[in-house]
């Protein structure tokens, strides 16, 4: 209806910006209506096949054909449908800390490390541990991933939230069942020419690690490692894999930038500068799942409720089904919010 | 993370006992990694370095952007007049870092000196290696001496010239005080020396509007220089700056001669 009321065309970008809507909108009609035309024809073969006398294995392989076709389409369809977050598209970079639990908790995010790259491996992304810092006893403080791929981001972004482990913790001096938790990050891997965003310096914090004593020549360091906090919203990047202070502080801007864009989209604000602070402390501190190794086998996502007691494929790297199933969860949410407004 | 299989090979870069022995030196002698893998990264550059040659400091790299931002705002010469100077060059890491900071728009020649010949060496090196031989020039001689044609016509002076004072060498982490070159580290009794032989300079070699920048041992020696030059140099310079490191420390002194 817009798109034929001429006042529409007094405003060229709304106007694009309808017409693009218009056009996006045109397309998916055209592909289900595609759809129904295949299960219109799959369903002719199957009934044409039923009234006849013998069977036309040919026809039957024709019926059989289109219906595996449409079914991976379909999958494809939806899986678009639910990775249509602007940044869902590209790679992702994950960061693991350990919370809560001492050593114990530190081993989890051991584990949690390897469950992600594990995972990461079996859907073929480029994976890599680009940082990693050891826990004094054992397991890690802290780790950062990079998985790049297509949809790497889309598929993991719902990973973000603390993850909670309940065992008989091999730290603990009695061997009493303990809880530890850790926190996962995840941020698209946005290259850097993508980001058209710049963020006015006195919004930022730099700090870098100290030398000691009075630094300069006085000192030889072979470390350096790089602290940038987004003063308005509190959102901060370490940064210490790479081996000048101007390349850490080149790589955790391009890692805030990332950061804040997608809280801007999921806080649906058109700019950095209207990021609501407050939510964004709130949410580092969700619970998203947790994972029972005793008295029993079970690892629950609180979102979905999915759940699973084979709890060792999930250490593995089996998370597709609990993607899918907060995918899923995401969109409905969404949908629903939008039929709302 | 993953086990590889048994006839898995892992290529090093030098054989199990080499790299144990240069291990050794690390741990007992205190040898500078740096030296042992024989280059340093600084910046956006991987700079060649060796015993001789002093290691390029991580806060240092905030020189190259003073000068970037300075040019940016207010240098004010003819394009094709614009001479740098970067003294004590060591491994050429300043003037490197300027003359792909600055770019040849910004300047037509950058010349690098040191005294010590190992250093010019490296240098030179270093500047071959990133095709920079067009624009970097490297001399070797004390301070100002081999520039004297360029008296007070250098666009920009950058130095991070020795300034620890003499008695606090013996006191350094092992690593620089008994590996790097005592030439490039000891700034004499208060470690103001050179800094001060800078200044000096700086008034007779720079252009009206040149622009200087000096690295420093900390506070002391920046309120120090900043108070020589407004009283003993009185109306050579202006807009004198003390600008602080990435550790808080005031490290930098900063201005333009007038």
């Amino acid at each position: 209806m817009a798109a034929s009321d001429s006042a529409l065309w007094d405003d060229r970008a709304k106007a694009q910006e309808t017409l693009l809507a218009l056009a996006d909108v045109k397309e998916k009609i055209k592909l289900l209506a595609d759809f129904k035309t295949q299960v219109e024809d799959a369903e002719t073969i199957v009934k044409l096949t039923e009234e006849m006398d013998a069977i036309d294995g040919g026809l039957l392989e024709e019926a059989t054909n289109i219906i595996k076709e449409l079914n991976k389409a379909l999958d494809r369809f939806e899986l678009t449908e639910l990775l249509s977050g602007p940044y869902d598209k590209e790679g992702a970079v994950i960061a693991i800390t350990a919370g809560a639990g001492g050593t114990d908790a530190q081993d989890w995010a051991d584990m949690l490390l390897r469950m992600y790259v594990r995972w990461g491996e079996k859907q073929r992304y480029k994976t890599r541990v680009v940082e990693k810092s050891m826990g004094e006893e054992a397991g890690i403080k802290s780790a950062t991933i990079e998985l790049e791929g297509r949809y790497a981001y889309g598929y993991l972004s719902g990973e973000k939230g603390t993850h909670r482990i309940v065992r008989q913790s091999p730290f603990n001096a009695k061997g009493l069942r303990q809880t530890s938790f850790s926190g996962v990050e995840v941020m698209p891997l946005l290259p850097e020419e993508s980001m058209d965003v710049e963020i006015p310096e006195e919004d930022l914090e730099i700090s870098f690690s100290r030398a000691g004593g009075k630094g300069g020549q006085n000192v030889n360091k072979v470390e350096t490692a790089v602290r940038i906090t987004h003063t308005p919203t509190g959102v901060t990047v370490r940064c210490t894999e790479e081996r000048s202070q101007l390349a850490n502080k080149i790589k955790a801007l391009s890692r805030l930038k990332a950061k804040l864009l997608v809280i801007a989209e999921e806080q649906r604000a058109s700019e950095i500068k209207q990021i609501r602070g407050d939510a964004v402390k709130a949410e580092w501190g969700q619970q998203i799942r947790n994972y029972v190794f005793h008295p029993y086998k079970l690892v629950k996502d609180v979102r979905t409720g999915y759940e699973t007691s084979d709890i060792t494929s999930v250490m593995d790297g089996d998370l597709v089904p609990f993607i899918k199933a907060y995918l899923r969860y995401k969109y409905t949410m969404s949908s629903t919010t939008e039929n709302l407004r | 993370m993953r086990l590889g299989a048994p006839t898995d090979r892992v290529k090093l870069k030098v054989g199990i006992r080499d790299l144990y022995s240069l291990w050794r030196r690390r741990i007992e002698e205190r040898r500078p990694f740096q030296y042992i893998v024989g280059c340093e990264h600084w910046r956006d550059l991987v700079l060649s370095v060796q015993e001789g040659v002093l290691i390029p400091r991580p806060e240092t790299e905030i020189l190259v952007d003073l000068v970037a931002d300075a040019v940016v705002s207010k240098v004010n010469a003819r394009l094709n007049d614009r001479v740098w100077a970067d003294l004590g060059t060591g491994s050429g890491a300043i003037a490197i870092g300027i003359a792909r900071a600055l770019g040849s728009g910004g300047c037509r020649k950058v010349i690098a000196t040191d005294l010590s010949s190992v250093a010019a060496q490296v240098a030179s090196f270093n500047v071959q290696r990133y095709g920079l031989q067009d624009i970097i020039e490297v001399r070797e001689g004390s301070w100002f001496e081999p520039l004297k044609e360029f008296q007070g016509k250098l666009t920009g002076l950058v130095s991070n010239p020795p300034y620890i004072p003499s008695m606090n060498i013996p006191g350094l982490q092992a690593e620089v005080g008994k590996h790097e070159p005592r030439l490039a580290l000891d700034g004499g009794a208060d470690g103001l020396d050179d800094l001060l032989h800078l200044c000096h300079g700086a008034a007779s070699m720079l252009r009206p509007g040149g622009y200087f920048a000096f690295e420093t041992n900390g506070e002391r020696q920046c309120k120090f220089l900043v108070d020589y030059m407004e009283n003993e140099l009185k109306g050579s310079f202006l807009d004198i700056q003390v600008v602080s490191d990435f550790a808080g420390f005031q490290r930098f002194v900063t201005g333009f001669r007038q």
